[in-house]
């Protein structure tokens, strides 16, 4: 090994004399003073050149002495995860999927911002009572639908329970509509089925980590389920897709504001998307996804990528004033489209309050408990692809018992 | 300087030029490399500074876990569509090493598949396999022939085949060019010898250009099965390893176990297992193809 280690040490010392090279600014400032220049690792690759130039104008405005870049990755989880692996990267960054118990390594606590009374999700990114990551923004999962398709069809009301939305899917069937766009085979987009729905329909953020107590998490008759069979049951309805195995998202998005689909399932990120693909926000609608036949509905607030402040950055108290800023004033949440993770801020999206008006419980959403990751991983279980899975299954029996026994030896060879 | 010897002179000469490109070949090549194995043997998750030492672990649940070694089965068809695809690429290659009008064009048009990018021609061919929209299905119903229109990505039966016979699309016109380059360079004479004898065009072919291009088919065959061992990004882009992982193949198992499960350490003992695949491929083929030529 001691030979391998020769060109590391060498090109490592090349590597130091080059940046040493490249220092021109002198690095004396204050840490508390909110001056110097911060870069934010991001993965908007859309907003650069454009929207991220107003919030640097807009930053420096308010904090002189200080200048925000920004640096945009698409593949954000593995680039983030290596580069804060190495201990070399930006100042601020969008957390990657690390163990809470690992953040402390890495960035610094965000307690001093005095957020912490006023977000959601505060425990999401934090480890020993120390909050280590806020979130950008909120989002929850309901019906994303087109207006004009469902007057179309002759439906006057928002469907507000399972049989209704049943019902409303035949009459859009009817008028030729596919009613649901399922996206089956670009995989991803079925995640709500076998996380956010169960979720809700259980009325408990608990239910994923409540997977450590049994070794059969999976039953046709608990949420898991009934989630996965009120899909199964829309594809043998003919209410999705003509053939499920041949879906493509990019197109769908267009479909949808085209109104030859009709509706989705999804998060409240897709809104803005779809209404850019070619409709007026005004024609596009949002409502819970009415998974029984009760009148209540409960849906999950989930949060996206957390901002977490590099823990060795020159300028930590630029960082954190850069993250406050971030949520505060930028409007970012609005942009995307999210709800904002400031209980107190409003979000501003139409579509957002037409959601609100029928009053759904939100479920503020935990941490995954590291034992039950821990667990999906050893077992390998991608839980869209149990979706798919379980909807193709002659017998979804089967696949539940597929799924069980992968979860009960996994749990067990991890001695849970 | 004057006073070190030349050879001396010589040697240090050529030492430094050497030392930058051998310094970058092993930082990049042989250490990664090296640290593979040694991953392998540990339960690493891609970012926590403890590596415990599992010893052959990770390589026993490679072979005895179903999930992981059974996908294996998923790229017979590639295997087989390497084989068509290799023996279409010599008829091409000796049709168009004869005296053919236009034999440029066709060549040009046959290897161009090939500089295209991969991940553009997955998205490309997503187009072409769409069940309502795709331009196969409209092709079959244009010409009559309804009842042959499926889902190409759809089946769990046939959806190797549709993604293989992308490759088929993609290489043939790569492995005919290095088929032509042999033919070119098998002597001219050897052929007047044969005419002169009397040899008909299919004995030409089967005794004197074939014998002539078994190194060539070797390497091309060398090239196709270690291929159709890596397939990635076909099923990657096209279907997710669906429908219901039907279409997963071995390195797309890897990545997955690496970079969504979070276990490095699985992942590089897979990446092993391949290598190793690989090169026991490249040995079984040489013994074979030597005996034939002794």
């Amino acid at each position: 090994m001691k030979k391998v280690y020769l060109p590391v040490v060498l090109l490592v010392i090349l590597s130091v004399f080059i940046t040493a090279c490249g220092k021109t600014e002198s690095q004396s400032a204050d840490k508390n003073e909110i001056s110097g220049t911060i870069t934010f690792l991001t993965n908007r690759t859309d907003m650069i050149g454009e929207k991220y130039d107003d919030y640097a104008k807009r930053f420096n405005e308010k904090y002189p002495d200080a200048h925000v870049e920004f640096e945009a990755v698409t593949d954000l989880d593995k680039t983030t995860k290596i580069r804060v692996g190495s201990g070399e990267f930006p100042d601020v960054v969008l957390i990657p999927t690390i163990p809470n118990s690992d953040l402390p390594k890495y960035f610094a606590p965000l307690d001093d911002l005095g957020l912490n009374d006023r977000i959601y999700f505060k425990d999401y990114k934090s480890f020993e009572n120390k909050v280590y990551g806020i979130s950008v923004g909120a989002t929850t999962t309901g019906i994303l639908y087109n207006k004009k398709a469902f007057a179309d069809a002759g439906i006057t009301t928002v469907p507000q329970t399972l049989d209704e939305f049943y019902a409303a899917a035949d009459k859009l069937k009817a008028a030729g509509k596919v009613a649901l766009a399922s996206n089956f085979k670009d995989q991803w987009t079925l995640y709500p089925w076998s996380s956010e729905i169960p979720t809700a329909i259980a009325g408990d953020a608990d239910l994923n980590n409540n997977r450590l107590q049994s070794d059969a998490p999976y039953q046709l008759d608990n949420p898991y389920g009934q989630s996965m069979g009120i899909i199964r049951n829309m594809y043998e309805k003919g209410y999705l897709e003509p053939d499920i195995n041949s879906t493509n998202w990019e197109q769908s998005k267009k479909d949808i504001a085209s109104g030859k689909f009709a509706m989705y399932v999804i998060g409240n990120w897709a809104i803005p998307q779809v209404i850019e693909s070619g409709t007026d926000s005004a024609n596009i609608g949002y409502f819970p996804f009415p998974y029984d036949n009760s009148d209540k509905h409960n849906v999950t607030l989930a949060p996206d990528w957390a901002y977490g402040v590099n823990k060795n950055s020159e300028h930590p108290a630029t960082a954190k004033a850069f993250v406050k800023w971030m949520l505060e004033d930028s409007g970012f949440d609005d942009f995307a489209g999210f709800i904002p993770v400031l209980k107190d801020k409003k979000p501003a999206v139409t579509q957002l309050t037409e959601f609100n008006s029928f009053k759904p419980k939100y479920l503020e959403a935990v941490s995954d408990d590291p034992k039950v990751t821990a667990i999906v991983n050893k077992a390998q279980i991608t839980k869209e692809a149990f979706v798919q899975e379980f909807v193709l299954a002659s017998d979804p029996q089967t696949i539940i018992d597929k799924y069980n026994a992968a979860w009960a030896n996994a749990k067990k060879s991890l001695g849970n | 300087m004057s006073h070190i010897s030349y050879p001396l002179q010589r040697k240090f000469i050529l030492i430094s030029f050497l030392l930058i490109p051998l310094a970058l070949l092993a930082l990049f090549t042989y250490y990664p490399a090296m640290r593979l194995v040694y991953l392998s043997f540990t339960s690493w998750d891609g970012i926590s500074p403890v590596k415990e030492w599992l010893g052959l672990g990770n390589y026993i649940e490679i072979f005895t876990n179903p999930d992981l070694f059974g996908v294996f089965l998923h790229q017979i068809p590639y295997v087989l569509i390497g084989i068509i695809q290799n023996i279409v690429a010599i008829v091409f290659a000796v049709i168009l090493n004869s005296k053919l009008r236009g034999r440029n064009f066709f060549r040009v048009m046959l290897f161009l598949p090939f500089i295209m990018n991969a991940v553009a021609v997955a998205f490309m061919f997503q187009y072409v396999f769409d069940t309502t929209n795709g331009s196969l299905n409209g092709l079959l119903g244009l010409v009559g022939l309804e009842s042959w229109q499926q889902s190409w990505l759809g089946n769990a039966s046939l959806v190797n085949y549709a993604l293989a016979s992308i490759g088929f699309w993609r290489f043939m016109g790569y492995n005919m060019v290095i088929y032509l380059g042999a033919l070119q360079s098998i002597p001219g004479d050897m052929y007047e010898a044969a005419k002169i004898d009397g040899a008909s065009r299919f004995q030409m072919l089967w005794s004197l250009t074939i014998p002539n291009l078994t190194p060539i088919i070797s390497l091309n065959m060398f090239l196709t099965l270690s291929g159709a061992l890596a397939v990635f990004d076909l099923p990657f882009v096209l279907t997710k390893g669906g429908p219901a992982g039907a279409s997963e193949t071995f390195l797309f198992k890897t990545i997955e176990t690496a970079f969504q499960f979070n276990n490095y350490g699985l992942a590089s003992a897979m990446s092993v297992v391949l290598l190793l695949f690989t090169a026991i491929i490249l040995l079984v083929q040489n013994l074979v193809i030597n005996r034939k030529g002794d």
